[in-house]
């Protein structure tokens, strides 16, 4: 029994993560209207800024935390202005694509500079564990998971309760009435999509001591954060928590029942579940 | 008689495509009759990815999968069975439609972008299927073909009859969109892509159109996967049903443009042989290589999306119209 709650409570530890990166994706969904296929390499690049200021600054990436939000979000500026908005209103075919190939151009990019091996940071904390009543956690994991939960907590909240933050909302709901409104679209876009890429980044600094930076690090954890948006609710940030939690939780029960090599089948079931069954996701709204 | 010839730009493209056969018959090159076998093969794999994606609007990501599914069923049944790869190039295109007709029945009616994401969960769950059955299909470690050379295997000693092999692949995919496009069943599959819902209030059965146009596109990238593990004589899940290969349908296809009959063909002609040259000269920084051509691909998209083939033919109308 024990061992169970164990699992379940590594689970929900990686959940925690997995939201914060889906957060980010579903907010850019759901107000830019963009499905950002490039999601998992502005992870990578997080991992590797990360990576680097410790290397070359000596600060661990809870220090450089916050160095690492402002160089997300100007290379977020940097990326929406030559990229992102000049498909805002194409087809999607068009608009995915551009990501794919976004995605493909951090990738090569990454792997130019820094070459394929795995870079880990090496601190102290790595190995830091708390006993718990008998069950052990790995102190980075939940240092991960109390910042990452806060973070889309604080964001949900940023949402609800500030003007720019119902502003979103409002445009997700409906762009021209939102228009109407007074609400300008092109800043707000922007807004959204750097405070999408912020997050990410930030899941990149609480993942780098846990899990090494390499250039196609990316991949995984963008299908994983599509996943969790689905399940959750495209543009609904509740939907990415819970979501991200779930598929955090399915996965350790899937590697503990069944074994590792069938964990991402796991959740790849759970997703084709939803898509067929209610492709809005659990909290998403069922209209466009 | 130029000038003619060219209203009929596909009399044009068609013989460049019957024509490109001689390159790989009288290049005494080993390498060159190569880099022909893979443009011909990537042309009609691109090709058939264009025959639902590019006709219908859709962008499949997964579409490796039928690719590998090809690739894996004639090999499977050779090894194990000794069964010639031309039988089981058509076990591999049955099972691929099996798949395309589950797959397609429950994920084709989705809008863009929960396709998109149902094709690329597919593809991983076929991917990681190959992976982990290590028993059935080799896993990781990919199959080998042993090399017996004979017709009835599909194993060619000499380049130019793989060149042919393809080449004929290639052209059959052509052909195939080229009766598409002016056929009732393409003009509804072009309508469907547009505005599902326009061409439904007019009549159109869109799944079924949809369905069938899924099911042909995946049956002849299921041929190329077979194709491809007869001249490689090695596959393995990456080199068949990765995530890169089906973006190389999709760089092809989008370079040359979607939706026509000839754009893949031309993106290839132009990528496959730019692509090898650059590998060989490039290998030095790894990653130059993919990098530029993400960087076309973006380019390409951003500013030109209806891809290189309607610039070419623009382009060779105006100079005839001057020198005219």
């Amino acid at each position: 029994m024990q061992q169970l709650i164990q699992v379940i409570i590594s689970g929900l530890l990686a959940g925690g993560i997995y939201s914060l990166i889906s957060v980010g994706l579903t907010l850019t969904f759901g107000v830019v209207g963009i499905v950002n296929f490039a999601h998992g390499e502005f992870l990578m690049l997080a991992m590797y800024f990360s990576y680097w200021t410790f290397t070359l600054l000596n600060l661990d990436p809870y220090q450089s935390l916050l160095i690492n939000m402002v160089l997300m979000a100007l290379l977020a500026v940097v990326v929406f202005k030559t990229v992102f908005q000049r498909v805002l209103s194409a087809d999607h075919s068009i608009q995915t694509i551009l990501t794919l190939g976004l995605s493909m151009l951090l990738q090569n990019f990454a792997l130019m500079i820094w070459k394929a091996d795995y870079r880990n940071v090496r601190i102290p904390i790595n190995n830091a564990t708390l006993n718990l009543g008998g069950i052990i956690l790995s102190l980075p994991k939940v240092i991960a998971f109390l910042i990452a939960i806060g973070m889309s907590v604080a964001l949900y909240i940023f949402l609800q309760k500030t003007y720019t933050g119902v502003a979103m909302r409002a445009i997700s709901q409906n762009m021209k009435s939102a228009q109407l409104m007074g609400i300008e679209l092109k800043k707000t876009y922007l807004l959204a999509f750097v405070i999408g890429v912020v997050l990410v980044g930030v899941a990149g600094s609480l993942l780098i001591p846990i899990y090494p930076a390499y250039p196609t690090v990316g991949n995984s954890f963008c299908l994983l954060a599509f996943i969790v948006v689905v399940i959750g609710g495209l543009s609904s940030v509740p939907g990415a928590i819970f979501g991200g939690l779930l598929v955090g939780v399915v996965e350790s029960l899937a590697g503990y029942f069944i074994g590792p090599a069938y964990q991402q089948a796991a959740y790849f079931v759970i997703f084709m579940i939803v898509l067929l069954v209610k492709p809005t996701g659990l909290f998403g709204k069922s209209t466009t | 008689m130029v000038k003619k010839l060219l209203h009929k730009q596909n009399s044009v493209l068609w013989i460049i495509a019957i024509l490109l056969i001689f390159v790989p018959l009288l290049s005494k090159s080993s390498y060159f009759q190569d880099i022909a076998i893979l443009t011909f093969l990537w042309a009609g794999l691109a090709s058939s990815w264009n025959l639902y994606c590019g006709y219908c609007s859709r962008t499949s990501i997964g579409h490796a999968a039928f690719m590998g599914i090809g690739a894996y069923t004639s090999t499977l049944l050779y090894q194990n069975f000794g069964l010639s790869p031309w039988i089981g190039m058509f076990a591999g295109v049955l099972i691929s439609m099996l798949f395309a007709l589950i797959l397609g029945g429950a994920t084709l009616r989705l809008k863009g972008t929960f396709f998109v994401l149902a094709t690329i969960a597919f593809g991983e769950i076929i991917r990681i299927t190959v992976v982990t059955q290590e028993n059935l299909t080799g896993g990781s470690k990919g199959l080998i073909i042993p090399f017996k050379p004979s017709f009835g295997n599909m194993i060619f000693s000499d380049k130019i009859s793989y060149a042919v092999l393809t080449w004929i692949y290639m052209l059959i995919v052509i052909l195939i969109s080229c009766k598409l496009e002016h056929s009732k069943f393409g003009y509804y599959l072009i309508a469907v892509g547009e505005n599902t819902g326009a061409a439904e209030s007019l009549g159109v059965d869109a799944t079924r159109t949809m369905t069938l146009a899924y099911l042909l596109s995946a049956a002849f990238t299921s041929i190329g996967g077979t194709l491809f593990a007869q001249y490689y004589m090695f596959i393995e899940p990456d080199s068949v049903m990765a995530g890169s290969v089906s973006n190389n349908f999709i760089l092809i296809s989008i370079i040359g443009g979607l939706g026509t009959a000839f754009g893949p063909f031309v993106g290839s002609l132009i990528i496959t042989p730019l692509s090898n040259l650059l590998r060989g000269y490039l290998s030095f920084i790894s990653g130059l290589h993919g990098f530029i051509f993400s960087l076309i691909l973006m380019v390409v998209i951003l500013f030109k999306p209806s891809g290189l083939l309607p610039q070419i033919i623009a382009f060779v109308k105006s100079k005839n119209r001057k020198e005219g």
